[in-house]
């Protein structure tokens, strides 16, 4: 409905898996492809959690791909520029005005691609398996500040409150021409951001009123009633991460060129 | 604008989590005395999170990849400081890269020290500076968040420059970052300075109230305050 990864992480076949599981195979993946040297690591990250996602919790392939689709373009732009500035190696590739790539510098934007897909859809993974009132109450066991864990909470109530109002003013916006130019757009955007900025501090206040009325006494507390997954899950968590670190170790002098 | 998951090699993403987290936890601890102090900041910082959320998810593709939007977040310096604005970023941060796919969780600290800590710090700065030069009202907000995305964004070219340095040096490649992000973030910011500066105008002419409760102007301003529960 928002295009927002919550409509899926709140209905997924994982849903009911161990979240603390989730979010460890999740951050590991992140992290062993943020380190890694050599794209053998990230790729198999990418397999391994793109698999997850698709197969074991069930979301729709082409969204998965649609969504894959924004970090591909991105990583590849990047990528370029890494490629056309970096590097001191000798040149397989010339262009005009002594631009070129080198060897190293294709060597960098080559790893940095494969770090990217693979860390976006780690990321993919927990965002689309986990919801986030999950990961909150689990930070909170872990000794989150309170303050953070009430505003976390109000945040994401919040969000999608406001995501609808800004919605719908944009769809009377739109119908009545409102974006039909440069100067009705800027006019548009600025009613937009204003009118939702006063209804925002409105929908605060009646909720200030609204907890003191239910005894608010400056915490709230979080659901948060955790499933527990078999050990098999977990063995098979823990045999995963060490598999990806360890090649991410072994392979960490491999290059391409 | 944000740089993507997977992108800042070790030892930079941590290197900028570092810088991030004293300002950060000096920002939790400002907003849990804050809301101590008085109970309803705490809701009212929510629906400004929420607010930075929705406006900065209406985003524009840019070239070099990390995307373009109104970042909202020099009005939060100007309401509530540059301290709390770093813990509200934080947690909208987390949330655009969990609900939008948009930054990452290993770039979190740098994204952070950009956006949520450098930009709205001098946007700050530069609201603190025009009003003690008396300049106008709306000139003084247009300035703060210009400045506030325009030092993020040149701050995310530096980190994208000193983690990729070209073989001349790191200035050679945060002049071609900062040259290929300007062509959207220049004009960007200064939307945002125009937006920002509309949005004060109509707050101050519908609910000059709000503005007098949070301290950003003084009473002989604003209207008489209505009685409105």
């Amino acid at each position: 409905m928002h295009g927002l990864l919550d409509n899926y992480a709140q209905g997924n076949a994982l849903r009911r898996t161990d979240p603390r599981l989730k979010l460890f195979v999740g951050l590991v993946s992140v992290i062993t492809c943020a380190l890694s040297t050599s794209i053998a690591a990230p790729m198999i990250v990418m397999g391994a959690t793109g698999f997850a996602t698709v197969y074991l919790a069930k979301i729709p392939s082409k969204f998965y791909l649609k969504l894959l689709a924004v970090p591909l373009a991105f990583a590849a732009s990047s990528s370029a520029v890494v490629a056309l500035v970096h590097g001191t190696g000798p040149m397989i590739f010339q262009f005009f005005f002594g631009l070129g790539i080198r060897t190293d510098g294709m060597d960098l934007a080559a790893l940095l691609m494969a770090r990217t897909l693979g860390g976006m859809s780690a990321m993919f993974f927990i965002a689309l398996t986990t919801p986030i009132t999950e990961i909150i109450s689990l930070a909170q066991s872990l000794g989150l500040p309170e303050v953070v864990v009430d505003l976390s909470m109000l945040i994401y109530r919040y969000i999608f409150v406001l995501m609808d109002q800004a919605l719908t003013i944009h769809d009377a916006q739109v119908t009545r021409l409102g974006y039909s130019g440069f100067k009705p757009s800027l006019r548009s955007f600025s009613m937009l951001s204003s009118v939702l900025f006063l209804r925002a501090l409105d929908q605060g206040e009646r909720l200030i009123i609204a907890m003191d009325s239910r005894c608010y006494n400056g915490k709230l507390e979080a659901p948060g009633a955790m499933t527990r997954s078999g050990q098999g899950v977990a063995a098979l968590s823990l045999i995963y991460a060490a598999v990806v670190m360890v090649i991410a170790f072994l392979t960490r002098d491999l290059h391409l060129l | 604008m944000h740089i993507m998951e997977g992108f800042l090699p070790h030892p930079w993403w941590e290197v900028w989590f570092a810088l991030s987290l004293p300002a950060v936890a000096y920002g939790v601890k400002v907003a849990g005395n804050l809301a101590k102090d008085r109970r309803d900041v705490l809701p009212l910082l929510a629906v400004a999170g929420a607010f930075i959320f929705v406006l900065s998810s209406l985003k524009l593709p840019s070239v070099t990849g990390s995307s373009s939007h109104p970042t909202g977040t020099g009005l939060g310096a100007i309401f509530f400081g540059p301290a709390v604005t770093a813990v509200v970023s934080t947690v909208v941060l987390i949330y655009q890269a969990l609900f939008l796919a948009h930054g990452g969780i290993t770039t979190l600290g740098a994204n952070v020290f950009s956006m949520g800590i450098a930009g709205p710090a001098l946007g700050y700065a530069a609201y603190k500076g025009a009003t003690k030069l008396r300049l106008n009202l709306y000139a003084a907000v247009f300035l703060s968040a210009f400045t506030s995305d325009l030092a993020t964004y040149l701050i995310t070219a530096l980190q994208l420059a000193m983690a990729f340095p070209a073989a001349t040096g790191v200035w050679t490649s945060f002049r071609a970052f900062a040259a290929v992000f300007a062509i959207t973030q220049i004009p960007m910011a200064a939307m945002e300075g125009v937006v920002t500066a509309f949005i004060f105008r109509y707050l101050l002419r519908a609910r000059s109230d709000v503005l007098v409760r949070l301290k950003v102007i003084s009473g002989s301003y604003a209207k008489p305050v209505e009685v409105w529960h």
